[in-house]
């Protein structure tokens, strides 16, 4: 395992309720690098994110962060991961000021309130709606905020489920920006995601998951992107089985 | 984990919460409500021994400058004897409104002037008034339970849990600082009439700071009750009934189901039938033999023996030698009554450890003398008062004392040991 290796699954089983939901995945992600998990719904996309978080014991192999297995200490690996849920629902009767001052409370850090608008700044969060209770806020900007919480977060290492979901196509553009930006400024990106344009745009890797089983993996060609055609067929022809 | 810091962010966080801040004021106004209540009665029934005492006076002194023999000054005059509230009565009325705390004697039998008063009003008696001690022992767990069973399920359905808990590290400190700022929140907005009320009624320390001992160890319990269940990894609504279900048991099926139980195995005559046995007796005391009546009087009054007159005509010490042979008739049933409602209420004791809310309710009541023992013990008074007013009379009617207003100045006074 080198030093710039920050996440891996080693023959990771997971079985909940007496039925094997991933089967053995193996995969690793290094520092600077974007690692895009695909399939399908069900696929065990998202169970592979909790598992790293930690919710998810393993029934069999083994989950480590920066070289830690999970279970050791699963504190100190939520506490290197930031984590951007599906869908994140943070709280509606708060402003996004709040809520960004309450979760990065929660997280043992300091309210910098320049480095908080800087980073709303660059979610491209509107000045006005930042004092308005989320509870007003549109899906997309509720996911900017939540975004936000994730850069600010400043881990170096972070847990991406279906991060644009609910997104229009610019919003998911910019993210995508977003993404490339803080990878290219050295931090670890695992995201799971059904969208094959998107997984290609911004992913070094991919990895095909189906029915709890890593059935392919696609790298990025030295300065160039995944090609989504031959994702495309892969994905589309495995996902019909 | 910083607590200090940890606490003043969920005490930020608790400060947005509208609904919480909602149900704070509730808990406060129906606390201040429910002691401005007992406060307001407590008030009442001070006023009304006060005005009871001076017209006793006033009547009695009255009454004793119209008789011209000890006989009729006896027969004539009423004694007012009263139990009045404790400085902590306001938080618990208890006993106070289902048995009498005021009596108006007079020298005739006793038994039948104990049992024939009625609670001052019999449908507030059945359900029970709404009393600090009743709003915090079955009210405010509710409210507990409205405020924290979701305290997990909300999270999980909103989809904040994972988020919440991976930004935390760990699952457990969070949420019990969450659960202990709200709860200590309604604990405070419950005790702070109570102090406010204990400070201005001047109650014994010592029974303020337990009474708000057993408020914070009895909500405390709520709250270590609610943690559990929410913790379940079930919907709010599954978790919420569970918990309504518990204060069902606890405080409504537990209770009631053992006072029917204690009620069946501890038989008590009621008052009705000792106020029916005692009248009969002295009813028929008028058509028995005068020997009849005094042979029972003088098994107790031996010392009499030699001065009664076994004539035709009325005799004053003959007529209330049967008033006391009246009680004599009723005394195994009067006995039967104080020892059962004793019984009862110590069995009561022991079922209210399987009932908090009924345990908290018996032990505030306790605090404040409103209790069963604290009635049983007025009785006792009241019953050695007449004692007394016998033993002043007894020797005037039986050695036919001249009547001398002055000898008044030696009657026994009541006064409450309380």
């Amino acid at each position: 395992m080198g030093n710039s290796e920050k996440l891996r699954a080693d023959q990771l089983q997971i079985i909940r309720s007496g039925k094997e939901v991933l089967s053995g995945i193996s995969f690793c992600v290094d520092s600077g690098e974007v690692y895009a998990l695909l399939g399908g719904n069900g696929a065990g996309k998202s169970t592979t994110l909790l598992s790293f978080l930690g919710f998810l014991p393993p029934s069999g192999g083994s989950i480590y962060i920066k070289g830690v297995e999970v279970r050791s200490n699963i504190k100190a690996a939520r506490r290197a991961i930031a984590y951007l849920p599906e869908s994140a629902s943070l709280y509606e009767h708060l402003d996004a000021y709040e809520n960004l001052r309450y979760f990065l409370q929660l997280a043992e850090m300091p309210f910098d309130k320049h480095r908080i608008e800087a980073t709303l700044d660059r979610v491209l969060l509107a000045s006005d709606s930042r004092t308005q209770r989320l509870q007003n806020y549109s899906k997309g900007m509720r996911q900017k905020v939540a975004i936000a919480l994730a850069i600010l977060r400043d881990t170096e290492i972070l847990l991406l489920d279906e991060p644009t979901s609910g997104l229009d196509p610019s919003a998911i553009d910019e993210f995508h920006n977003l993404v490339r930006d803080l990878a290219d400024s050295g931090k670890t990106v695992l995201m799971v995601t059904h969208d094959v344009y998107g997984a290609c745009q911004v992913a070094d890797r991919l990895g095909l998951l189906r029915a709890g089983k890593l059935v392919g993996e696609f790298t990025a060609p030295a300065g160039q992107r995944i090609e989504t055609e031959a994702v495309h067929r892969a994905f589309s022809s495995r996902h019909a089985k | 984990m910083n607590i200090a810091s940890a606490l003043i962010r969920e005490a930020r966080f608790v400060s947005y919460d509208r609904v919480f801040l909602g149900w704070l004021l509730v808990v406060f106004l129906f606390a201040a409500a429910a002691i401005g209540s007992g406060l307001a009665e407590t008030q009442h029934q001070n006023e009304t021994i006060q005005h009871l005492v001076e017209a006793d006076q006033r009547d009695r002194a009255s009454e004793y400058s119209k008789q011209g023999d000890w006989g009729s000054a006896a027969y004539y005059s009423f004694h007012f004897t009263y139990d009045p509230p404790s400085d902590f009565a306001y938080a618990a009325m208890g006993q106070r409104d289902a048995v009498p705390w005021k009596h108006r004697l007079r020298m005739l039998a006793l038994e039948g002037q104990i049992y024939e008063h009625d609670a001052g009003n019999p449908e507030l008696a059945l359900i029970g008034r709404f009393d600090f001690a009743f709003f915090v022992s079955f009210v405010v767990p509710l409210v507990l339970i409205f405020l924290l069973h979701d305290t997990q399920a909300s999270e999980r359905v909103a989809g904040r849990f994972d988020l919440l808990v991976a930004t935390t590290g760990t699952d457990g400190f969070l949420w019990w600082t969450r659960v202990f700022l709200r709860s200590g929140g309604i604990i405070v907005a419950t005790i702070l009439p109570l102090i406010f009320a204990g400070s201005l009624n001047d109650t014994s320390f010592s029974t303020l700071i337990s009474a708000i001992g057993y408020v914070i160890v009895y909500l405390v319990f709520w709250t270590i009750v609610c943690i559990w269940f929410s913790s379940w990894r079930r919907s709010a609504p599954v978790i919420l009934s569970a918990l309504i279900g518990v204060w069902v048991l606890l405080g409504t099926i537990v209770p009631a189901g053992g006072r029917v139980f204690i009620d069946r195995i501890v038989p008590v005559p009621s008052g009705s039938e000792i106020l029916l046995t005692q009248r009969e007796a002295v009813n028929d005391a008028w058509d028995l033999p005068v020997e009849t009546t005094m042979t029972a009087f003088f098994e107790r009054h031996a010392e009499w023996k030699g001065y009664t007159k076994t004539g035709d005509g009325f005799d004053w010490a003959w007529f209330y030698a049967f008033q006391q042979v009246g009680d004599q008739e009723t005394e195994r049933l009067s006995v039967a009554y104080s020892k059962g409602r004793r019984e009862r209420d110590r069995l009561a004791g022991l079922l209210s450890l399987a009932s908090p809310p009924a345990l908290l309710e018996r032990s505030l009541q306790r605090l404040a003398q409103t209790d069963s023992a604290a009635s049983l013990v007025y009785e006792t008074e009241v019953r050695q008062f007449h004692l007394a007013l016998r033993k002043f009379y007894y020797p005037r009617l039986f050695r036919e004392e001249p009547f001398n207003v002055e000898t008044f100045t030696k009657l026994p006074q009541f006064s409450p040991a309380s």
